[in-house]
Parts: C-alpha cells; structure tokens; sequence
C-alpha cells in the first residue's frame, strides 16, 4: 500500500546505530552473493496528499462540514486479508487459512513434476512416476511383472496395466473409468505438441504463467489423448468444454463439474464396447509440483 | 463553538430518520473523496448566529433575491431603519442565489465595507455578518467580490471584540481557499502576522483561538505558494503558540487544539523540504509535546475513557509525531521523545481504535515503525513490555495494518539476533506460515525477509548434522566449509519452522508468480533450511531422503 516513492529513507539523518555515511543507506542486498532479502528498517515520511491519510483527512472535513459522526453510526468496516494460492495460474484466493489449507492439500500435492498431473495420494504419486517416466521400469517391465495393484495391502503384480486394470475391476470391484488409472502410450501423440518441459529446478514455467487460471494448464496437459481410432469429435468436444469452464470461473471445482459433463457425453458413445480409460482434458488436479522432486529431480540430464 | 453537539440536534430535528443523515453524509463522503483525490479538499465553516441552533432552511430562491434588491435599496437611504435592514440583509444572505444577486447590485461590496467600518457597532457586527454569509458561498465569483473587505477584517484582528474578531477569521478562513488572487492578497496584506498576533494576544479566548487554527489551517492547505507560507508561519511566533495551545485544558472543549494540532499537521508534511523546516519545530519541542501528549491520551484510552471527538484530536497528533520522528536525528531521539512508554500508548491506541477507525490504528502503527526503526531502545520496550503478541494479533488485518505491523517486527529482528529469538518465542514463526499464505504479495516478502532474520539468528550448527546429507552427491568436507560460510541457521528457530510444515509452504512459494518472492524461498530453501531437507512434509523421511536431499547445490 505504500507508494514507494513516497517513502523516504532516513539515510542523511540515520542515526550512529548504524554507519552514518553519506549516502545511501546500507543495504545486505549486496553484502552476500545473490542475497534477495532487502529489507532494512526505514524511517516513512508522509506527505499531506498520501494516500494513507484520506480516511483521517475525510473524517476532519465531515467534522468541520458539521456531518461529524460518532463510533456508533456505520463505519468504516476493518478487513480482513484474503490468503491465495500460491501457485502461478491458480487464482484461488480464500478467506480462512482453513480453505486455503485444504484447497492445496486437495489439488496441489502429490503432483507429477514432469508432466504436472496431481495424484490423490502419495503412493499414487510413486506409482505414476514409476510406470510413466522411469524407464528402468519399462526395461524391467518387459520381463517381470511390475504393473503394482493400486489397492494398497493387495501387493499382487502384473505384466500389463491392462492385465492390472482387469485385476482391478474383477477382484476390487474398480470402475472401469477408474480416474487414477490410465495408461501411458495414449499420451504420446498429444506429446510433441507440448512445449518442452523446463528443468523443475524451482523455475516456474513461463508458458503455464501466461495463463488465465489453472484452465489453459488443462488444456495444455498431456492428458487423456483420443486412444487409438477414436473419432476427432470427441476430442474436439473435450476441448470445447475445456473451453466453456474456461469462461465459467477459474475455480478447479466447477473444471471437474463441466470436464465430468464432458466425459458423460464421450463416455456414452455407442460405438465403444472397451472400457474407456481416459480422465478427460479438462480434469486437472492443479499445476506444478510441491513434491516434484520425486519426478524431476532424480533425472537431472 | 463545540460543534459535535449542534451536530446531534441537528440529526434530530432536521431529518426525518437517522437513514437519511447516514445517506446524505454517505454522498457527501463520496464526494470528499473524490475531492481529495483531485486535490481539491476544501471545507467551510459557518459561524452559527447565537439565537440559531442549525442552519435555518433556506428561504424561497425568489423572495430571497428581492429582499436583497429591495434592502439594498433600503440601505442606501441614511436613517435608524438601517440597523434592522442590515440584520434582515444577513439573514437573507444565507441563501445562495440572494448572494450571487447581492454581488451583482453595482457597489454593493462598497456599501457593506461602509458599514463595516462605520461608526455604528452594531451595524459593524451585521456587516461582518453579511460578509460571513457570502464568503461560505461555494460559488466562485463571491469570494473575489469580497476582497474590497479583507483588509479591514485583518485590521479587526486585533481588536477586543469576540464575537466580532471570530466573525472576521472565519470569514477570511472561508475566503482563502477559493482563489489564488484571493490567497496572495490577503498573505500580501499580512494575514500571518496578524494572525500570529491574534493567536498571542487573544490565547486565553479559546472561541477566538479555534478561529484562529481553523483560518491558519485553511492557508497552510494551500497547494501553491506552500512553502512560503510555511516559511512565513515557521518564523513567526506561531508555532510556539499552537503547541501552547495543545496542551490547554481539554475540559473547556477539545475544538481549539483540534485546530491547532490540523495546523502543525500540515506544517509538518506540506513542504517539499520538510526535513529543513521540521527541524525548527523540534526546536520548539514539538515532538515532546506531541509525543507526551499521546502518551497522556493513550493512557486516557485504555482506561476507557474514549472522549466523542478524540480521534479527530488524536489524528493530526499521530501524524506529527510521525513525520517528526523522521527528520528527527537518531541520536536525539531519546530526549526529543522522552521515555519509552509511548510504545504503550500506541498499541493501546491500536487496539482501541482497530474496529471503530481503523485508519487511525494504521496511523498508530505508522508511529510505530519511525520509532522502532531505528531504535534499539523502543524495540526492546515493546519486547519487555510484553506488547508482542498483541501485535501479532492484529498480523490478520488489512488495508495496511498488517504491513506496517509487520515493518515493526522486522524492525525488532532488524536489531539484534536476541531480539529474533524472542520474538520467535511468543509465536512470530507460526504467525508467519499464516502470512505467508496471504494475497497480499508485500505481506508475503515481507515474512520472507522477517522468516529470513529469524532463520540465521542464531549460532552454528554442529559438525554431526551437517555430515548427515545425502553422500552421494557431496563430499562432506566441502559441504560442512560453503555451508558455515553461508550463515547456518539456528537449530531452533528452522527446526520449529519445519515443525510446522513451512518446508512445504517454502516449496509451494517457489511457483508463486512474482519473481522475487520466489528468489527468496529458493534461497531459504537451499541456503538455510538445507540440513532440514530430508524432512517431508508429513514426516515421513525415509524413502524420498535421497531425493530431496539432492536438490542442494553450492
């Protein structure tokens, strides 16, 4: 809220706490190396016209234009300061620390660092990395059985994720849609449309910045690409309602509702007697990863 | 001339709810605020006559403007009516159209000054009267028509008649803003010195005295020619009289020294050069003044006695402290404002005036910061006098509040690394993993900086723990070297921060859009809170230890 010009270092006038040279005040920006913390206590000046004295300055003239009012009538209401998101393109911005806790835990942890898809659970987390971009795994994978149950406890191992999947659905009773279940080669086509991925060495990747809120990521995500034979439709019509959320609100939630429309509409296609194991486009679970290291940083190039 | 409580009556008589005065001073807020964005904040008294309790509904727009020809006719006829005609001609005056048509009658500015320094008293009165009425006008074209009359007013400041003297300085203080002509006339005519006479001469008189702020305040507003006017105001005796003032007994009425303490306000944040000019004021012992002065209504405050109109007093006096202290030298600062108690003062004005006038809490909070920064001695006050954690309780509060709260505790870290830890240890680091979620991005560098201060504040860090880092990637004697250059953190303070998931938080901050606040938990992360690595955010470090461990690089 100050306006930067017009606080004023009390350098000329600092006091011998400090070295009184003549000059400017003393800043650790450059004492150490690439040291961002700036901060050092500054005496604020302020001039008549700043900004910080219209309340006081209105409350004087009321008085003296005799429309004075007392603490009981209405007054200015104190506010209260909104948390947000951190995360760049998430706009999401709460009012309690409560709400703001749980967005994050909800859409922001266990996500993939290299292709930026959020897992519900940490295991989840592990086991996508491992199927989708280790590719020790898919050496190993050719020769034993690797594919790991997703129900927690079960340990059973199988050669094929589709072999998992029936698994999955047979013995516990998984829908066949399972959201958290995909494979990986229907990604690769969608792959090279793809900016290349920057090292997640804690740089945010500009081309996510741009975006108007955590939507354009979806659409941008390699995410459930057609499978093999689908027709182009339902790929456009993923994107048109990637789109239409799009314009309805930056919050996640109402994306899941419209991407959950969406997927209704694909999903009930007739001409498709295979389970249909894509999550839609516009599902996302958030953008960047807290836990990325586990994806990114193993496999520095 | 206590104007609050004309005010009350005036909302039970006029109006015909409570709703429509909140509506109308609603609109009229609106409209000041636009004014003052423009530059443009300007405000007129009016003199009420002593048989009125509120401004009379104005009369019939017609009948006003014949009345004024028809009596301004009457008046130029000698003879004993023209006492009465001219009290009847200042009533009339009231209404704006019968102004705008009195200025138009050819010599009739000429006729009123007859009167005003006529021989008859009573008529003097009724001509200042009239005078009064028109230059309350907000039409442009009265003031100028007025000035005929100014040096005459100015003579009659130093005259003995009350009633009289507070009509010419309220006209002249309704005057002054509404032109320049007008302005550089009246200061060509020596309104400062006469009203540094007046303010000497009549101190005892308070009616008179709030006229006198109330017209000086209006001068020292003037956008032009400020610093010549302050210069002018600085050399007289002024500003010794105005701090005189202040320190009256308030229980003849707050009003006088309300007027007083506006007018030092705007001395001391008008000019360009306040830093100069400021200095002449501490050599009147302004800031002691002040500064003890909110020490004595702190102390009133917080013993509940929040006096109806206090805030209007207590504003301007703030505000002087404020802009004081910061031309005020550092090592002066202890005889220019006394002991440290007013810290107290100050968070009791915080608190009591944090719901009702929040902006005055973020004035008080202002004070606070030019007196911590600096100061080794009123950052420990607030230390000692256990006025921290009240401080963090205001950390939710926006619309500058928690900012500039937040500069006072980085003014305490600023200090000395005991200072850091006593803060961290009435709650300072779990107050900093709420602010470093909120919106705003000032609060989020700020608990950066002050998160910093906190974090390397303590004493190096053991050999054993350092040796504990993933060896696959480092040796360790290299490591154990670069990291005491670095500036290890203090166990307790990081260990406590971790403990309270700000791993994680830092790592979420680490995509935030805003590219310095990234450098900064980039850099806490790995320069600071690196032996804290193999911490998951759910404690759980065993299996990704030797990942995340390896995001060090030196």
């Amino acid at each position: 809220m100050l306006q930067p010009e017009l606080v004023r270092l009390g350098s000329s006038v600092k006091s011998c706490d400090e070295d009184c040279s003549s000059g400017s005040p003393r800043e650790p920006s450059e004492d150490e190396e690439g040291n961002p913390f700036i901060f050092t206590p500054q005496l604020i000046h302020l001039h008549r016209d700043h900004e910080l004295f219209e309340d006081g300055d209105i409350h004087r003239h009321l008085y003296l234009q005799d429309l004075y009012f007392s603490e009981a009538d209405d007054q200015p209401a104190l506010r209260v300061s909104e948390f947000a998101c951190h995360i760049s393109g998430c706009s999401a911005a709460f009012m309690s620390l409560e709400e703001y806790e749980h967005h994050y835990n909800s859409l922001h942890r266990n996500v993939c660092c290299s292709c930026r898809r959020s897992l519900p659970s940490a295991r989840l987390l592990d086991i996508h990395i491992q199927e989708w971009h280790d590719s020790l795994f898919t050496i190993l994978a050719q020769r034993q059985d690797m594919y790991q149950c997703l129900v927690e406890g079960c340990g059973q191992k199988f050669r094929t994720s589709t072999l998992r999947k029936d698994h999955l659905i047979r013995i516990h009773m998984y829908p066949p849609d399972f959201r958290f279940d995909k494979t990986k080669k229907e990604t690769r086509t969608r792959q090279t449309k793809r900016q290349p991925q920057k090292d997640t060495d804690m740089e945010v990747v500009d081309d996510v910045c741009e975006s108007e809120g955590v939507c354009e990521v979806m659409c941008d995500m390699p995410s459930n690409q057609p499978e093999h034979g689908d027709t182009m439709e339902t790929h456009v019509g993923e994107e048109e309602a990637a789109r239409m959320a799009k314009s309805a609100s930056p919050e996640a939630h109402v994306h899941l509702s419209a991407a959950a429309h969406s997927s209704e509409n694909t999903s009930t296609e007739p001409l498709k007697p295979r389970y249909s194991y894509r999550i839609p486009t516009t599902v996302c679970f958030g953008h960047s990863s807290v836990r990325g290291f586990r994806g990114g940083r193993g496999k520095r190039k | 001339m206590w104007r609050l409580n004309k005010v009350r009556h005036k909302a039970g008589r006029q109006c015909d709810s409570l709703e429509a005065l909140k509506l109308k001073r609603r609109e009229h807020e609106k409209a000041l605020r636009q004014a003052r964005r423009d530059r443009q904040l300007v405000s007129k008294r009016l003199l009420l006559n002593d048989d009125e309790d509120m401004p009379q509904v104005t009369m019939d727009t017609n009948s006003g403007e014949q009345d004024v020809v028809s009596l301004f006719l009457k008046l130029q006829h000698s003879g004993p009516e023209r006492e009465a005609h001219l009290r009847t001609l200042s009533k009339v005056l009231r209404d704006p159209s019968a102004q705008l048509t009195f200025i138009k009658q050819e010599n009739s500015m000429h006729l009123l000054v007859g009167f005003l320094t006529g021989s008859d008293a009573t008529c003097r009165l009724h001509a200042v009267r009239c005078l009064h009425e028109l230059s309350h006008s907000s039409h442009t074209n009265v003031s100028p028509a007025c000035l005929p009359a100014t040096p005459y007013l100015l003579t009659y400041l130093s005259g003995q008649s009350t009633k009289f003297t507070e009509l010419c300085l309220y006209t002249l203080g309704n005057l002054c803003p509404d032109s320049d002509i007008v302005k550089e006339k009246l200061l060509a005519q020596g309104i400062i010195p006469a009203l540094a006479n007046c303010l000497e001469n009549q101190s005892h008189n308070l009616a008179v005295v709030e006229a006198v702020g109330f017209t000086l305040s209006q001068f020292l507003q003037a956008k032009d020619a400020a610093e010549k006017i302050i210069l002018a105001v600085l050399d007289s005796s002024l500003p010794s009289n105005l701090l005189s003032v202040l320190t009256s007994d308030p229980k003849f009425g707050l009003a006088p020294a309300i007027e007083c303490a506006w007018c030092l306000h705007y001395l001391t944040c008008s000019s360009l050069n306040s830093m100069k000019d400021n200095r002449v004021l501490l050599a009147h012992g302004a800031l002691l003044q002040c500064s003890s002065l909110v020490v004595s209504l702190g102390g009133a405050v917080a013993e509940g006695n929040k006096e109806e109109g206090m805030e209007l007093f207590i504003c301007p006096l703030l505000r002087c402290v404020g802009n004081l202290l910061s031309s005020c030298p550092g090592n002066d600062l202890s005889t220019q404002v006394g002991d440290v108690g007013i810290v107290v003062a100050l968070c009791a004005l915080l608190q009591a005036y944090l719901q009702t006038q929040p902006a005055l809490a973020r004035e008080s909070a202002w004070v606070l910061n030019n007196l911590t920064a600096h100061s080794s001695a009123f950052c420990s006050a607030l230390l000692d006098l256990n006025l921290v954690p009240g401080l963090i309780q205001l950390l939710p509060f926006s619309q500058g509040i928690n900012t500039m709260i937040l500069r006072i505790l980085a003014n305490i870290a600023h200090k000395k690394k005991e200072f850091c830890a006593q803060l961290a240890h009435r709650g300072l680091l779990s107050a900093l993993c709420a602010t470093l979620k909120m919106a705003d991005q000032e609060m989020v560098t700020l608990s950066m900086d002050v998160l910093y201060m906190l974090v390397v504040s303590g004493p190096q860090v053991t050999y054993c723990s350092l040796l504990s880092w993933d060896n696959q990637t480092r040796e360790p004697a290299t490591v154990v070297e670069t990291a005491l250059t670095l500036g290890v953190p203090s166990l307790k303070v990081a260990e406590e921060f971790v403990r309270q998931g700000g791993l994680s938080l830092l790592e979420a901050i680490q995509y935030n859009s805003e590219g310095e606040i990234r450098r900064r938990a980039t850099h806490l992360l790995e320069d600071h809170l690196v032996s804290y690595s193999s911490y998951c955010s759910d404690n759980n470090p065993c299996s990704s230890g030797n990942r995340e461990a390896s995001h060090v690089h030196l």
